[in-house]
Formats: structure tokens, sequence, C-alpha cells
């Protein structure tokens, strides 16, 4: 397999982190309408994703990392909206708003410029169409006059940068392993070679064994292309060998962002310290038993505290 | 190279082991018999009507061809009726034009059921409301009573293609709101919004990835259609409205109740078309009971 010769999730050499932005996310804001009023599930995101970057986005469920990148791909579904922020991407020397962009145009810059592997990437291939049938939809809604060589040429390649054979090519998605279906769903958005590549929790559902295989593709291909990465997901620790920079999110809201090293040395944000005092380690097995200690409470009392926005009840 | 590597390798590079897939269809025929014996039923009447004319004179389903009000013989097998038709002659070529009424309103029924369908289900909001209201209403509607003003007020002209149409106007909402409501379904597939984020149009999703996904269903509803096509059909021609010039088997329902058949002893003239029709009618609905143990496997039994 090419597609993983190194030892360490990261690579073998730790990329050079440039102050050279792809994706300028800011003051993002979703709404969802209730009747109670609009409720915002993110509320005035915004960061800056570098090129080659691999930006983690963590927090815990409904906290909005994947409202997040639904909305930078355009995805919320209605009646949620972005009701306002923009989200900058930086290519080729211009600059493109995509929250204002047509859906014609936001349409064509799916896959070409921003790709996402979503969350349940098991059930994300059609089971009554074989593996080569996605990469020629997916090509011929960019470039329709591609010809059935170049398309398959093209797959041979990708299958290859993932480290899977061209024959899966011929087969349907129910005869293959869950590995290899995230496989191929990383080779599907990058059919295009995007400037940035969202992955939503692209390993739940899937044992760590073969967690670890994914996420060394999915770090090698976007090597390959050049690519940055927006990692969305909670496991901490598969985090804290694939990011560079980490932001946490609470609420709606970006409560932190840091370098995975300061976020596990030194969090500042109630959240985060909770969030890093939870890791297990072997020194603490039985913890779970204790009552929660008297620490605990008052670490959960003020998140509360500084989590109590108006308008971000749940 | 690890050893998970190599077992997934090994996986993929088998060659496909087509046998196996002969195997396990000859296997799952085995245990459709509904699907087997509903073809194998509609196969024999296609034969019937596509050979029949190799071993009857077809020229003697016109009348005053044949020796009037004889009962089944030798010569004529079916009998002849009392305008000097060969019965037998007249199935051989009655059934295929009833065949065709259906097929005709089926496939008209089907097709526009199926775009409706798909784009309300897909799109939703108001594109939805306003098809899914017109189907509503046009349900209510009664439908033999508007398929008998409409098919006697052009009753002089009415050919076998004409008549499917008329049938199939009022076919196509059954099917638009059914498949309707499958595309509800699979519209929030993962895989449907893996095709929105590949950056695909909204057709190329409804007829590349949704309308695959249908295809056992739709030929469920096909066969559906067409049998109630014909049943629609049958009833407008045995009521005399009918193109009067063809001895389809609703026509011949319709001769044989004008010229009082039944009071008259003539059992064979009213037997024949029946007996075809409840034959049609078995296989049609075993057909289309076995292909809906395809598109819905939960009634499937546990083993057979």
């Amino acid at each position: 397999m090419s597609a993983s010769p190194t030892s360490t999730l990261t690579g073998t050499t730790r990329r050079s982190l440039t102050n050279d932005p792809v994706l300028t996310v800011e003051d993002l804001r979703v709404q969802f309408p209730t009747d109670r009023g609009d409720f915002n599930a993110v509320n005035g995101v915004s960061f800056t994703l570098n090129k080659g970057e691999r930006f983690g986005l963590v927090g815990e469920s409904g906290s909005g990392k994947s409202t997040t990148a639904l909305a930078i791909m355009r995805m919320i579904k209605p009646p949620g909206r972005i009701a306002s922020g923009r989200i900058l991407l930086h290519r080729d020397g211009d600059t493109v708003d995509m929250a204002t962009l047509s859906p014609e145009q936001m349409r064509e810059m799916r896959l070409s410029a921003v790709s996402m592997i979503p969350q349940g990437s098991m059930n994300s291939l059609n089971p009554v169409r074989r593996v080569r049938d996605h990469f020629e939809d997916s090509i011929l809604a960019h470039n329709e006059k591609a010809t059935k060589g170049e398309i398959a040429e093209r797959m041979n390649e990708l299958l290859a940068m993932v480290g899977l054979p061209v024959t899966t090519g011929k087969l349907y998605p129910h005869e293959l392993s869950g590995g290899m279906k995230q496989r191929v769903c990383i080779a599907l958005s990058i059919t295009l070679a995007p400037n940035v590549i969202i992955a939503d929790e692209p390993t739940s559902a899937l044992d760590v064994v073969v967690q670890r295989r994914v996420m060394e593709t999915l770090g090698h291909v976007q090597d390959l292309i050049g690519a940055s990465v927006l990692f969305v997901g909670h496991d901490m620790g598969l985090l804290a060998q694939f990011v560079d920079r980490v932001g946490v999110m609470y609420r709606g809201k970006l409560v932190e962002v840091d370098t995975i090293q300061n976020i596990f040395t030194a969090p500042k944000h109630p959240y985060t310290q909770m969030l890093i005092s939870s890791l297990p380690t072997l020194a603490e097995r039985g913890a779970f038993r204790k009552a929660r200690s008297a620490s605990d409470a008052a670490t959960a009392a003020s998140i509360a505290a500084t989590a109590a926005t108006p308008g971000a009840t749940s | 190279m690890d050893l998970a590597m190599q077992v997934e390798e090994q996986l993929v590079n088998a060659p496909p082991d087509t046998g196996l897939r002969r195997r396990t269809t000859w296997k799952y025929l085995r245990r459709n018999p509904k699907l087997v014996v509903g073809a194998l039923m509609f196969l024999a009447l296609l034969a019937f009507s596509f050979l029949g004319p190799l071993f009857v004179n077809t020229d003697e389903a016109a009348p005053m061809s044949a020796m009037p009000v004889t009962a089944p013989s030798r010569e004529y097998p079916f009998g002849t009726d009392d305008q000097g038709r060969n019965l037998l002659a007249v199935a051989v070529v009655g059934l295929p034009l009833t065949l065709q009424v259906g097929l005709i309103a089926g496939v008209v029924a089907i097709f526009i059921g199926t775009i409706l369908g798909l784009t309300a289900g897909y799109l939703g909001g108001w594109v939805d409301l306003v098809i899914r209201g017109v189907c509503d209403i046009l349900l209510t509607v009664p439908g033999l009573v508007v398929l008998i003003t409409v098919a006697a007020s052009i009753k002089g002209s009415i050919s076998v293609q004409t008549m499917g149409l008329v049938v199939a106007a009022l076919a196509w909402m059954w099917p638009a709101r059914t498949i309707r409501s499958q595309v509800l379904s699979l519209r929030e597939r993962a895989y449907i919004q893996m095709a929105k984020l590949s950056g695909m149009r909204t057709p190329e999703i409804i007829f590349r990835e949704i309308m695959p996904n249908l295809l056992p269903f739709l030929a469920a509803s096909f066969v559906g259609s067409v049998s109630a096509a014909i049943l629609a059909s049958i009833g407008l021609e045995a009521l005399g409205l009918g193109p009067q010039s063809e001895p389809t088997l609703g026509m011949t329902i319709y001769w044989s109740i004008t010229y009082n058949a039944v009071i008259r002893g003539l059992w064979w003239w009213i037997v024949m078309p029946i007996a075809l029709i409840i034959i049609l009618f078995l296989s049609l609905f075993l057909m289309s009971a076995g292909l809906d143990e395809i598109a819905n496997p939960r009634l499937r039994k546990a083993d057979a």
C-alpha cells in the first residue's frame, strides 16, 4: 500500500505552518427558527484555515461543529439558514465569499474547491450503483465532456492514492468493508483536488485499527494534493495525533482556538479543561465509579456561567 | 503491507463468482414462486396471441366468416358466435388488442406518475404542494363516470390506441402518490447528501441516484397499472364504449350481452373472454405480488 509508508499519523515531515489563509470564516451565524424565537446553532464563529493546515473542530454533541461544517458547504437545510457572516475562500489569488454565491455557483464550488467526507460514511455510497459510477457522476457533474477513458484513468489514480486496488471500481458498496468504503469516500472527495477537505467524524463507527488506516489515508492524500483539512470530531485522542490546531466549540460558540500542544498542556476555557481532564488514563482506573468530586462540580458550574448567553438555550 | 491489507486485496482481486450469482438467482426464484408462476402464465398468453395466427385463420375473427352459433367442436374449438365469428380466432386477435390497451395506459400512467412523483418528492415545498394537491383532487373523482363520459363522446372514432390514452388519463395519480412517498424516504439517505456534496445537479441526483433505487418498485407499480388499465378498458368496452370494429375481449363481452348469449344458452360465447380475462389477471396479480416481494423484502417468507 502506497498510502501509509509512515509510522505516525501526522506524516514523516512536520508540515511547516504558514500564514497563508485558504479559508476564513468570519462571524458565522446559523439560525433555526423555533416556536420560542430563532435559535443560533452556530453563534458568531470565526476562524482561519491556512494552506496545508489541519484544523480540528471539537465539541460535544449539539455544540454546532457539524452545523459549522455544513454551513461552509452551504448545505444547511431549510428552515435553517446562514443568518450572517462571511465564508471567504482564497484561491489562485482570488477571494470568494461562499456565503453570497448563487446556488449554481456554489454547486460548482463543491468538490472542486471545498469537499466534504460526510459523517457516517458507511451509508454514503449508493447501494445500487458501482463504485466507478460514483466517480463518473462526480466528474460529469463538473465536466460534462469528460470521456469514459479519462474518468477511468482518474478513478484508478485516485483509488491508488487511497491504497485500494483498481478492481474496487467494479464492486458494489455492499461488497466493501467499512474501512474500504470510507477510503472510497476519501478518494471521491479529492476527485477534483479541492483546496479544502472537510472531514466530519470520518472514522465514527470504525474500529480503531481501521480508524488509524483511514486517518493515515486522509493525511496522505492531503499531502499529495496540498489541501487543507477541517477535521470535525470529538475524539481528542485522534485529534491530538492528527491536527495542528484545534477550535473548541461549546453551545454554538468557538470558545478557544489554539495549537494542539497548548490545548492539551494549558487549556484556558473551563469546558476545554473538562474535556482534557476527561481523557482516560490508566492511573485513574475506577474513577467512573466515584461520585462526582467537588472540583468537577465547580468546573461544571463555571462552564454554565460562561455559556449563559441569550438565545443559546438548548 | 500488513495482514489486514493483504486480506482485503485478496478479497477485491478475487474473480467474481458468476456461478454463485446464477445459483442465488435460481435459489431466489424458487423462493418466489408467485413471480415464476405469474410470468409463466403471462408468457403462455403471449405465446397464444403471437403464435396463434400461425395455426388459426385470423380472418375468421370478422363477422360472417364461419357457421354462426356452433357449440365448441373439433372444427371450432371455442365455438362460433351469432354473427359468424370463429371465437378461437377472436381470442387470438382480441387478446393482444386488450394487452395493447393495458400496455399503452400502463406506460403512459407510470411515465407521468414517475416524473411527477420524483419531482414532488425530491423538491418538496410548493412544487410538492401543487402536484400533491392535483393528485388528491383527481383521486376523489369517480374514474368510471369520467371515463364513460369521455369514451361516449368520442365513441364513433375510438381506436385501441385512443382507448389506452383515455384510460391513462385517470391512471397516473396513484403511481405519482406512491412514488412520491418512496422518494421522501430515499432523499434523506446519506448517499443523496454525498451526491449533493459532490456538486451534482438536481436532475442528475433524481434520475441517476434516486431512480435506480426505485426500479423494483416501479416494476411492481407498472404491472399493477397495466392490470388496472385493462380492467378499466374492459369495463368501458362491456358497456359498448370501446372500438366497435375491433374484437377485443371487452367488446366480445359486449356483443355477447347484446345478443343475449346467456339466455339463449350460448355459454361458450361468454366463457371465452371471461376465462381469458381471469387467466390474464391471475398472471398479472402474481407477477405484481412477486415483484412487490423484491421491492419490499419484508413480505418474503422466512423459508419456502
